[in-house]
């Protein structure tokens, strides 16, 4: 019954968010208009909220008269899986996407004055995208069916893999970075159909767009983390399609935040920065279509239904052929007749957008080409790290030594050559002193991933300098910079060293019985049977010394889940600052012995910690009072 | 040069929203579905009648195998379908799977019996080599061969999209 309460909740503020799209785009925008419009936005938010804290509020009172929590809640979940049941598959999932989509514009529309020439025209265009996708839910994926007459007394189980605290974090934190860019977007937009050259939309627009970046950027490092400890994939990053589909959208956001800040710095690029602005919240959405339409099968699709599919595909096209054509109508209006300066911060931040276009471009060709394939010739095909390393590296190496040479750079004029040579001779001498440390240390050497190491080093030094110098004397430094690439400096070298470093190997071994692998000693020392709430399980036991002689046990365990029958395998790691020692195990074989899959990671955890680091940077530019 | 500009940035989004549009709409593999072809395994079981001894060999020509059991819901539910088949002249010849023969000679006079012949696999073994992993299961098989395979319960639609294609391409049950 409650239910009903939701999903008429859910229709009210659909037809409210229309009105104030309708308002805002159909009426002349006066002070009043703009309040009227300002509070349809509120109600229809508070409806809509209301609608979805209801819809929590059944789930965790387990009402399984509804479809949607009685295939994946349990009653015997805790509270915090009861709650994040609800995105753990497709219907729940866009009803959080679009509360957050709303929450967005909400939040946006209360801190943003009414004064402000594009705030109208924003928010409307906020709330037709709020319809588009309310609509697709009240009609191709309703979370409000119910089952009546009799309810299952019980329901299913949400899955088993999901029911991990980060899972429960990560599509929520991932959404709130995708639909966080629907304020640049919409801002751009709004500029347009304004048709004012002189409103500075760019500046509108920064901190949100940063917030938006910071919860992307996490959402997809949360993800890594757990596809690598829950999924049992054994490292950090796998090209599937889905990290592919989340990776265009943060490139484009990357990119979309260096062009902003020339933007709103000196008026170059805007041409640039809206369509980047357009791209990132393309790119967004068509993440949304490849996993939502069944399009292409990834641990993270849902169930397929080609209408769902055909739905998002006409959306994404209306919101993208409407956007470029009202760009190309006021193409005049955001071209500057003056010239960007050679080797001017500006000219190197253009370099860096074609370079990051060049990325988004090779992953879109590595994601449709196998499709494309199957299509013309009937046979599956996968594109895979190798594809996306030839690419990757010598661009980001390439990216990378620009980003290097630009940090001397000034706005608006060309580098200083005085002061250039003299901290970029020290890190070029450091760095090279460096890699040639690692190179003549380790036996194993790939020309690319010294090169990257090496480049990776040259950033680490030259913004170490950077930071002593603004301690030293006072030279300015911008915190937000320099944090986000130093990120990138650690991010690059631990990468490379964590693909010339780990290893991994299967040993076949039986109960009581030892294996030698690099320098570990392995000892199987016991194998229980273990029952868990809803699960029953298989745990092993391993001892294990490394060559300091210092020792720990490890148990990792193989689940069957009661419920669904699915079975998980839980991995076991020893974590040391510098290498992860991880485990899983596999089948038994005839013979008695079992399948036990043994890695050493290194520096997997400064990957991630990079990737966090740069999530930082962007909280600090945030919280900076500094108006950029 | 503007003009070419204005194209290149409106047809590149065009061109691939089309070709998402293409791809989207092209038939996916049908779940459950599978036309990896073998040979029917060799064995030798009764009937559920125990009245005789059903060999490999003695299924010829073109005709379905149905994996079947009394107490499996779904195989009632589908077997309306089965004997509309079996009455469209189609032989169907049931494998009785880890079933009591008493049972499942009861829920054939309760339902009828849509096959021609029924081989009672009590053990499940000539399933297991068959690749059964549950009731119910249907096969496709011509001259010893099984070209066709799905899993869970058959009806029209599922005959239409899974079987009928491979039988107009083989030119079957003419």
């Amino acid at each position: 019954m409650i239910v009903e309460i939701s999903h008429f909740l859910a229709i009210i503020s659909t037809a409210l968010f229309f009105l104030a799209g309708l308002f805002a785009l159909t009426i002349k925008n006066t002070f009043y208009t703009t309040n009227l419009i300002s509070k349809t936005f509120s109600h229809a938010f508070l409806f809509f909220s209301a609608s979805f804290f209801i819809y929590i509020y059944l789930a965790i009172t387990d009402d399984f008269s509804v479809q949607y929590i009685a295939n994946h809640s349990n009653s015997a979940l805790p509270i915090f899986y009861k709650i994040s049941s609800i995105w753990s598959a497709h219907e729940g999932s866009m009803f959080l996407w679009i509360f957050f989509l709303a929450l967005w514009g909400f939040i946006f529309n209360i801190f943003i004055k009414n004064t402000e020439i594009l705030k109208p025209k924003t928010i409307g265009i906020i709330s037709l995208v709020i319809v588009g996708f309310l609509l697709f839910l009240l009609i191709t994926s309703n979370p409000f069916v119910t089952i009546l007459p009799i309810a299952p007394v019980n329901g299913a189980d949400i899955n088993p893999v999901l029911q991990d605290p980060a899972l429960a974090i990560h599509p929520p934190t991932l959404y709130l970075g995708y639909v966080g860019f629907v304020i640049p977007f919409a801002c751009s937009m709004a500029f347009l159909i304004n048709n004012d050259a002189s409103v500075k939309w760019e500046s509108l627009v920064r901190k949100w767009s940063v917030m938006a970046w910071i919860f992307l950027t996490i959402g997809i490092t949360l993800g890594s983390w757990w596809a690598y400890y829950e999924l049992g994939w054994g490292g950090y990053w796998f090209w599937d399609p889905v990290e592919n589909v989340a990776l265009m959208p943060w490139l484009a956001a990357t990119a979309f935040l260096h062009s902003l800040s020339v933007s709103i710095k000196s008026s170059h690029l805007r041409t640039w920065t809206i369509l980047l602005s357009i791209s990132v919240f393309s790119l967004s959405l068509f993440g949304a279509f490849i996993v939502r339409s069944g399009i292409i099968d990834s641990v993270h699709s849902f169930a397929n239904d080609p209408q769902r599919g055909l739905y998002l595909l006409a959306f994404i096209s209306v919101i993208i052929l409407i956007s470029l054509s009202l760009f190309i109508s006021r193409f005049s209006l955001t071209r500057t007749h003056r010239s960007i300066k050679t080797l001017s911060k500006e000219s190197f931040i253009s370099i860096n957008n074609i370079f990051f276009v060049t990325l988004i471009f090779s992953i879109m060709l590595g994601v449709t080409y196998p499709l494309i394939y199957e299509y013309f010739y009937d046979q599956k095909i996968s594109v895979g790290a190798p594809f996306y390393n030839a690419i990757f590296i010598p661009i980001v190496i390439l990216a990378s030594i620009f980003l290097f040479f630009s940090i001397e750079s000034k706005w608006s004029r060309s580098i200083d050559l005085k002061i250039f040579i003299n901290p970029i001779f020290i890190s070029l001498i450091l760095s090279f002193v460096a890699t040639l440390i690692v190179f003549i240390n380790l036996e194993k050497i790939n020309v690319f991933i010294l090169l990257s190491i090496f480049t990776g080093l040259l950033i680490i030094f030259r913004y170490l300098i950077e930071i002593w110098n603004s301690f030293v004397y006072k030279k300015y430094l911008n915190p937000f910079s320099a944090i986000a690439h130093f990120a990138l400096g650690l991010l690059l070298v631990s990468i490379s060293l964590n693909s010339l470093l780990s290893s991994e190997r299967a040993l076949n071994i039986k109960i009581n019985e030892y294996e030698e692998y690099e320098d570990l000693n392995i000892y199987f020392r016991d194998l229980n049977l273990v029952k868990g709430p809803n699960y029953d399980s298989v745990k092993a036991n391993f001892f294990i010394e490394d060559e300091n002689g210092k020792s720990f046990n490890l148990y990792p365990e193989k689940r069957r889940y009661s419920r669904r029958g699915q079975i998980t395998t839980e991995t076991a790691i020893y974590i040391t600052p510098f290498r992860d020692i991880y485990l899983t195990i596999g089948d038994q074989l005839e013979d008695g012995s079992w399948i036990v899959n043994i890695q050493i990671n290194f520096l997997i955890r400064w990957i991630w910690f990079s990737a966090f680091l740069m999530a930082f940077a962007g909280v600090v530019l945030i919280s900076s009072k500094r108006k950029v | 040069m503007k003009i070419l500009l204005k194209l290149l940035i409106i047809s590149l989004p065009i061109s691939f929203l089309f070709m998402f549009f293409v791809l989207l709409n092209e038939d996916k593999q049908i779940p459950g579905a599978d036309y990896r072809e073998f040979d029917l395994p060799i064995f030798n079981l009764e009937d559920l009648d125990s009245k005789r001894v059903i060999k490999n060999t003695d299924i010829k020509g073109a005709s379905i195998i149905n994996i079947w059991a009394s107490w499996c819901i779904t195989c009632q539910i589908e077997h309306p379908y089965l004997m509309s088949l079996n009455k469209r002249g189609i032989p169907v010849i049931g494998i009785n799977y880890k079933d009591d023969r008493d049972d499942a000679i009861n829920w054939l006079s309760k339902f009828g019996n849509p096959y021609q012949l029924i081989i009672h696999d009590y053990k499940g073994s000539l399933a297991l080599d068959m690749g059964v992993t549950g009731a119910p299961e249907t096969f496709l098989v011509n001259n010893g061969r099984i070209v066709a395979h799905y899993q869970g319960e058959i009806n029209e639609s599922i005959w239409n999209k899974v079987f009928a294609p491979i039988i107009e391409e083989q030119g079957l049950f003419k």
